[in-house]
């Protein structure tokens, strides 16, 4: 009897050589992975919002886990008669087990807040995207988080991102030379980089001048970029080809060494056989 | 001289395959076989700073840990948390561990149950695990006002009013240092912006490799005190810390960085020969054609 | 008109408005509503954003499925591969642990001896501490995705204990928890799919920098060269070159950015040739070999590459990015930008 545990390594290996195997080609192996990772992502970040931001922050305001007896309010039976309604709904009319709205309401507060009731409203009009006749109404939605989004960067970008660094690109004259130097260097580095994103001048003459040591700077930059993206991206492939060597070893039943050799074969099988046969009929 | 430029001209136009499958073999060769290739790690001044100002920090502060990336990028950041994780454990530094991924939630669960095995140390007498909250720098800035407005309970669902270590911990400014480990955003960008300069508490950060140069001015402006830029720097600070845990008597597993920085360093060295290579046969291939026009 | 144009607008303008002056003003009631409550809200709207995507692109596959369009059969998987999530999340939970009391008296020791084998426990002694201490139910430290293999272990502790109890993690908690299906699915599904997408960049951007890395003017160089002492000084690698390589590298690198600007090819030599000469005779002079200058250390001219004029366009890229930002925000809060409402 294989183990969930040996079953999951071998289709973390099988996944993980499949999306390796675009280094060869764009194939089957890959395409179904790349669908299948499509496909669950979008799942998992639903399920994640859900649980995480949308049933605790919203539910759990509009229906909290608050005591109800015989002196309870007509509101508050009228209310969680509603919740009661989408519990039915939810569990397919009693069919499955109770899950998003549990008995009672949803703990963590202690206090039903209606004012959420605009967020709630402003979520269904967003989810109505989807039916063409009432898209529009995701505008007021998204209307509110551009809006919010817009004044909440406003501010920080202004202190952290803009006055913070004008004011570390001041020399400290009471420095050796060499700090002076260095210094000047920033100074002038991030003077001439803005003078060439300052597109409302034609860059001839001295802005011409001051532009082209900013693009100098910026160029030093993004080779700097570059030098890093390469570091991370290997460091990230070390990490997945030693996971592979985890697996391969007798513990794991060999799954690397098996599966990467049933791999190969396939490819070739496809590469000599079947590729020719599907090249013509895409064409076609 | 034909034949040796037409080798240089050639090495100029490799199938691509060829390329991935010697950038494949550069990596996994140090991997198989760490013995034949074996480097000392150096410290730089970056990692250094974070060492010092941590350890500038006196026994029974409050850190607070943010774990603000995922398992795609465990291999980079996950050795830092653990590094970082053993040398506040061995100063007697109460941690408090957070997260503005969801992801965040799986690894400071692993980390932190990795690293209480090598310590003696209790939940709620040493660190607490409060977990993931959703919303990014809205998270950040509510923290910064109170903190019970985000959090009322931790990771295991305990209130956090009944935690010991949550006493007289109200809003950011109760923390004598931040450290977010970031793979993106929500991460360090969003801790100085909404965080840490609002309320002028030190910070430091471990990133992904990535996004070093967009965090570079930061630190350059002592907005954030350090930074442990990606594998490398997570092998520097295991290194530094594996030091002061010798000089304390404490002997541990060497962390996972520090291994696989073999690997690193020939892969980079391939990459800068393939761009060597591909320009001498790049000026080949233009003196041939001044010639041949 | 109104309703599609007017009232996002003004939703927009008041929104932007009260976000950004919120900072401004000492009344309790605006600060809590900026800091906490409108954030929630953009929290809560941001997650139905997510459902929509989410919802939508099954919608487009399923439409890609039923009118069979070109390669229509990878979508099943997508498909199939949503399902499983949303199987995972909301219908089954898995995450099954067993919670015992009332064990017989004189079993405990057995009791222990079978929880620590279950649990790889190396001391049983630990869990019949915790055993004897805990007043009512005990929770057995493992976690199980199936309901069958916690029978398992119920059946081997049947003989011996009272009152066995399968419960399950609650709802909510279950995304998180290692035993879970959804847990399980993440770890051995989504994480290596998504890691090993990630590690494919590092093939193609070698394959992408052997192609592409030219030295054809002066700006180009500049960015191959920083880039190359980049990779080569933040490693342990870089610590090991020698002074005298990193001299021919530097006068190279001189020979490299000067190329554009010069005409003879003699000259370029000349220069190349008695740079690299000078160097070395002058390294062997001063005794370069036992104590090389911090000039000569692909390390430290890595740092200062990186400290210095790195940062200054960094900087200058953040500010730069920062005034649009800025500006772009105003834009929106003052309803000029429109381009969200499609417009």
């Amino acid at each position: 009897m294989i183990s969930l545990e040996i079953f999951g390594a071998w289709l973390a290996v099988l996944l993980t050589l499949c999306i390796l195997s675009f280094l060869y080609d764009d194939n089957p192996f890959y395409k179904a992975a790349e669908h299948l990772y499509i496909g669950m992502s979008a799942g998992y970040a639903l399920v994640m919002a859900f649980w995480q931001g949308v049933r605790p922050n919203l539910f759990g305001r509009l229906w909290p886990q608050i005591p109800t007896d015989e002196n309870s309010s007509l509101f508050q039976t009228i209310w969680y008669s509603i919740y009661d309604f989408f519990n039915l709904i939810t569990t397919g009319f009693g069919i499955f087990d109770r899950s998003i709205f549990p008995e009672g309401g949803i703990p963590e507060y202690d206090e039903i807040k209606l004012i959420y009731l605009i967020p709630f409203i402003l979520g269904i009009f967003m989810l109505l995207r989807l039916v063409p006749k009432v898209g529009w109404l995701a505008r007021w939605a998204i209307a509110y988080i551009v809006g919010m989004a817009a004044g909440l960067r406003f501010y920080r970008y202004l202190t952290s991102d803009i006055l913070a660094q004008i004011q570390a690109s001041a020399v400290d004259f009471s420095l050796d030379w060499v700090g002076v130097i260095n210094g000047l260097i920033l100074f002038i580095g991030t003077l001439t980089g803005l003078v060439y994103f300052f597109f409302s001048s034609e860059h001839k003459g001295s802005i011409g001048t001051l532009s082209k040591i900013g693009i100098y700077f910026l160029m030093i930059k993004f080779g700097a970029s570059f030098g890093y993206a390469v570091m991370g991206r290997i460091s990230l492939l070390i990490g997945r080809i030693d996971e592979l060597k985890q697996f391969s070893t007798s513990e794991y039943h060999y799954a690397t060494p098996i599966l990467s050799i049933f791999i190969i074969i396939c490819l070739a099988i496809w590469t000599f056989a079947g590729k020719g046969v599907s090249r013509e009929h895409s064409v076609s | 001289m034909n034949r040796i430029k037409n080798i240089l001209v050639s090495l100029g136009s490799l199938d691509r395959r060829v390329i991935f499958i010697i950038v494949g073999l550069s990596v996994l060769i140090p991997l198989l076989k760490p013995d034949w290739v074996s480097l000392p790690i150096k410290n730089k001044a970056h990692s250094q700073r974070v060492f010092d100002e941590l350890n500038l920090l006196e026994p029974n502060s409050k850190v607070l840990l943010s774990f603000d990336y995922g398992p795609s990028t465990m291999p980079e950041i996950h050795p830092m948390a653990i590094a970082l994780l053993r040398h506040m454990f061995a100063k007697n530094i109460k941690v408090y561990g957070i997260a503005l991924w969801d992801t965040g939630n799986f690894m400071s669960t692993d980390a932190f149950s990795q690293v209480s095995k090598e310590f003696e140390i209790a939940y709620d007498k040493d660190y607490v695990n409060l977990g993931y909250k959703p919303g990014g720098e809205a998270v950040i800035q509510g923290l910064t006002s109170d903190f019970r407005t985000k959090y009322k309970s931790d990771l295991s669902g305990n209130n956090i009013d009944h935690l010991l270590l949550m006493k007289n911990v109200n809003n950011l400014e109760d923390f004598d240092f931040v450290i977010s480990l970031s793979a993106g955003d929500p991460g360090s960008k969003q801790w100085v912006q909404f965080g840490t300069d609002p309320s002028n508490i030190p910070f430091t950060t471990g990133c992904t490799s990535i996004q070093v140069t967009d965090i570079i001015p930061y630190v350059e402006n002592n907005q954030i005190l350090g930074i442990l830029e990606g594998m490398p720097g997570a092998a520097e600070y295991e290194s530094l810390v594996e030091t002061e845990l010798h000089t304390m008597g404490v002997s541990l597993t060497p962390g996972k960085a520090s291994s696989m920085m073999s690997a690193q360093s020939i892969a980079h060295i391939v990459i800068v020969l393939f761009i060597i290579f591909g320009n001498i046969s790049y000026f080949s291939r233009r003196r041939e054609d001044r010639n041949n026009s | 008109m109104l309703l599609k144009r007017h009232i996002p607008l003004l939703i927009v303008i008041v929104v932007g408005l009260i976000t950004l002056f919120g900072h401004f003003i000492a009344h309790e009631g605006v600060n809590n509503f900026v800091k906490n409550v409108s954030t929630e809200w953009f929290d809560i709207i941001a997650s139905f954003a997510i459902f929509l995507g989410a919802l939508n692109m099954m919608k487009l596959h399923i439409k890609k499925i039923f009118n069979k369009r070109r390669n229509w059969q990878y979508s099943i998987l997508a498909v199939f591969g949503f399902s499983f999530a949303i199987f995972a999340g909301f219908l089954y939970r898995g995450a099954y642990y067993l919670s015992i009391s009332d064990v017989n008296a004189g079993k405990t020791s057995i009791v222990s001896n079978i929880i620590a084998e279950e649990i790889n426990e190396s001391n049983p002694l630990i869990i019949q501490h915790k055993l004897i201490s805990s007043k009512n139910d005990y929770k057995i430290d493992k976690i199980y995705i199936t309901k069958e293999s916690s029978i398992l272990l119920k059946d081997k502790l049947d003989p011996f204990v009272e009152n066995i109890k399968i419960k399950s993690i609650d709802w909510g908690s279950h995304v998180q928890t290692e035993g879970s299906l959804f847990y399980w699915m993440f770890f051995q599904i989504l994480n290596p799919l998504s890691a090993t997408m990630f590690a494919l960049l590092a093939f193609f951007v070698a394959s992408a920098s052997y192609r592409a890395f030219r030295i054809r003017n002066f700006e180009a160089t500049l960015l191959l060269v920083s880039g190359i002492i980049l990779m080569l000084g933040r490693v342990p690698i870089g610590d090991l070159i020698p002074w005298w390589m990193v001299s021919i590298m530097i006068v190279f690198g001189i020979g490299a950015i000067s190329a554009p600007f010069l005409n003879e090819r003699k000259t370029l030599f000349g220069i190349v040739g008695g740079g690299i000469l000078a160097f070395i005779v002058f390294g062997i002079l001063m005794g370069w070999n036992q104590n090389p200058p911090e000039l000569l250390s692909i390390p430290s001219i890595q740092s200062w590459i990186f400290d210095y004029p790195t940062a200054a366009g960094s900087r200058a890229l953040m500010i730069g990015i920062g005034l649009g930002v800025i500006g772009t925000s105003f834009r929106i809060i003052l309803g000029i930008e429109r381009s969200f409402l499609g417009e």
